[in-house]
């Protein structure tokens, strides 16, 4: 069982969001907040086990309040380890509610499913008018210098974000490359990595997502090539998703910033700054 | 039956879903096609007719049914990430309870619908079995699809009606698992970028 609830909270006086760790229970923990610019913090998600374990049930829970600004990363790749036979599946949870005219970056290196991995994601997310989100994931095909590509059993991914209580998107996807072939042109075709980034910020007029929505359109031409293919899908309301599926791992994370520096300059008026480690 | 059948004047056969992609960008073969239509159904197949049936058992229901009908119709908005594909089953769903409401004296849900959610409504409002009305919306969308083939690839009459034929038993057993649309799950990414990226290609002979 691990557990981690934190709180952001816009502090007025001082113009900068503090981090209240409400609670913490291991491996999921977290060190300290950094300040980042325009009164953010930035927050590095450990997980002290090195990784999930076949069992494991990680449950997170962070609210951020209104006006807050925080943006999460991971330490490094979250490895899912090989479930021990009886084990069952590890489970994650995330819920999230993002406050009144606040805003999440959540920026996570890539999830590794281990060969024999068997695991269960939830993640579920609540927008409040005015709230942003930035939001991306990452799925390699397992590590493949050492050849192990899509010998997991089943990675169950859920995901539900709403905004002002509608769903905009919804994904349950199941992937179970032992028996539904990952190489289907239905599935993923020749490629092996594959990434979403929702890029939202409720009550943002028509004009303005119009005009990201060309300039993110440029960007997936421009990026497009024969090792990696992004697309841009325009969510029911409020904002996009943008799509890659990549050959390699290196492409998806250079793109994805770009897409984020677009967004978070049109959207926010100022430059997207990258969490310091990963890159 | 009438009802059931791909060739209903709705406008079905100017979309392609993302296939004309998928053949422009030559990811999609003759060769393939037994594969992919497979777990095309198999995946997204699965979902709609999950909802489908949700719709049909809505057909059924008299309580808060709009609010109700708008609530599925969100949660199957949200389910689809290329904004054609939505905004293409959105329109022949419109199109398709125009045609039934002008045709039989039915209820209006009073909201907007998705084509296999229109689907489902028709066969619930006729009171055709549950089952049979996934079974004739997946056969239909399958025909669909390797009719769209046949205009994008060389694919002959004889050929795109083997394998329709051989398409039944997924059809029938897919019908019989696509239950409750929260329990649905697909994993179609390529599909669906094929989808986001129609809008860029040069010559189109489908909508989406």
């Amino acid at each position: 069982m691990g557990r981690l609830s934190l709180q952001f909270e816009y502090d007025a006086p001082s113009a900068r969001t503090r981090l209240n760790v409400i609670g913490q229970e291991q491996p999921l923990k977290v060190v300290r907040a950094f300040h980042v610019a325009h009164g953010g913090v930035l927050v590095h998600l450990h997980n002290l086990s090195g990784g999930v374990l076949g069992g494991d049930r990680l449950t997170s829970c962070w609210e951020v309040g209104p006006g807050a600004h925080a943006q999460l990363t991971s330490t490094g790749a979250t490895r899912i380890y090989r479930s021990r036979p009886g084990a069952g599946p590890a489970r994650s949870s995330c819920r999230v509610h993002v406050r009144e005219n606040a805003l999440i970056e959540y920026l996570p290196d890539p999830l590794i499913p281990f060969a024999g991995a068997l695991y269960e994601q939830q993640t579920v997310i609540d927008l409040d008018p005015g709230a942003g989100l930035f939001w991306w994931e990452t799925v390699a095909p397992g590590r493949e210098a050492r050849g192990e590509l899509f010998s997991y059993d089943a990675l169950k991914l859920e995901f539900e974000l709403r905004a002002q209580q509608e769903p905009v998107a919804i994904e349950r996807n199941l992937l179970e490359p032992l028996v539904r072939p990952m190489a289907s042109t239905a599935r993923l075709g020749c490629f092996r990595y594959f990434s979403s980034f929702y890029i939202c910020r409720v009550g943002t007029g028509d004009t303005t997502w119009r005009a990201l929505e060309k300039q993110l359109l440029d960007i997936t031409n421009r990026l497009t090539s024969p090792v990696i293919t992004w697309g841009l899908g325009r969510l029911p309301a409020h904002g996009f998703v943008v799509r890659a599926l990549s050959l390699t791992g290196r492409e998806i994370a250079a793109g994805l910033v770009e897409y984020w520096q677009a967004a978070k300059q049109m959207l926010y008026g100022h430059d997207a700054v990258i969490p310091r480690k990963i890159y | 039956m009438q009802l059931a059948d791909s060739a209903l004047p709705i406008g079905s056969a100017a979309h392609s879903f993302g296939l004309e992609t998928l053949v422009a960008e030559e990811r999609l073969t003759v060769d393939a096609l037994p594969e992919f239509l497979r777990d095309y159904l198999a995946e997204t197949g699965t979902v709609d007719a999950a909802f489908c049936r949700a719709a049909y058992r809505l057909a059924g229901t008299d309580d808060e049914l709009t609010a109700r009908w708008l609530a599925l119709t969100q949660r199957f908005s949200a389910r689809k990430p290329a904004h054609e594909s939505r905004t293409a089953s959105l329109t022949l769903g419109r199109r398709m309870m125009q045609l039934f409401l002008a045709l039989e004296n039915a209820r209006d849900p009073g909201a907007e619908a998705h084509y296999s959610m229109a689907f489902g409504y028709v066969g619930g409002t006729l009171e055709v079995s549950e089952l049979l009305t996934a079974a004739a919306y997946l056969q239909q969308t399958a025909a669909g699809l390797v009719s769209a083939c046949q205009r994008l690839l060389p694919l002959g009459q004889q050929h795109a009606t083997q394998l329709l034929w051989e398409l039944k038993p997924a059809i029938l057993a897919i019908a019989r698992v696509a239950d409750l649309p929260a329990d649905a799950q697909s994993f179609t990414p390529l599909v669906d970028m094929a989808s986001m990226r129609h809008v860029e290609l040069r010559t189109r002979l489908f909508v989406s």
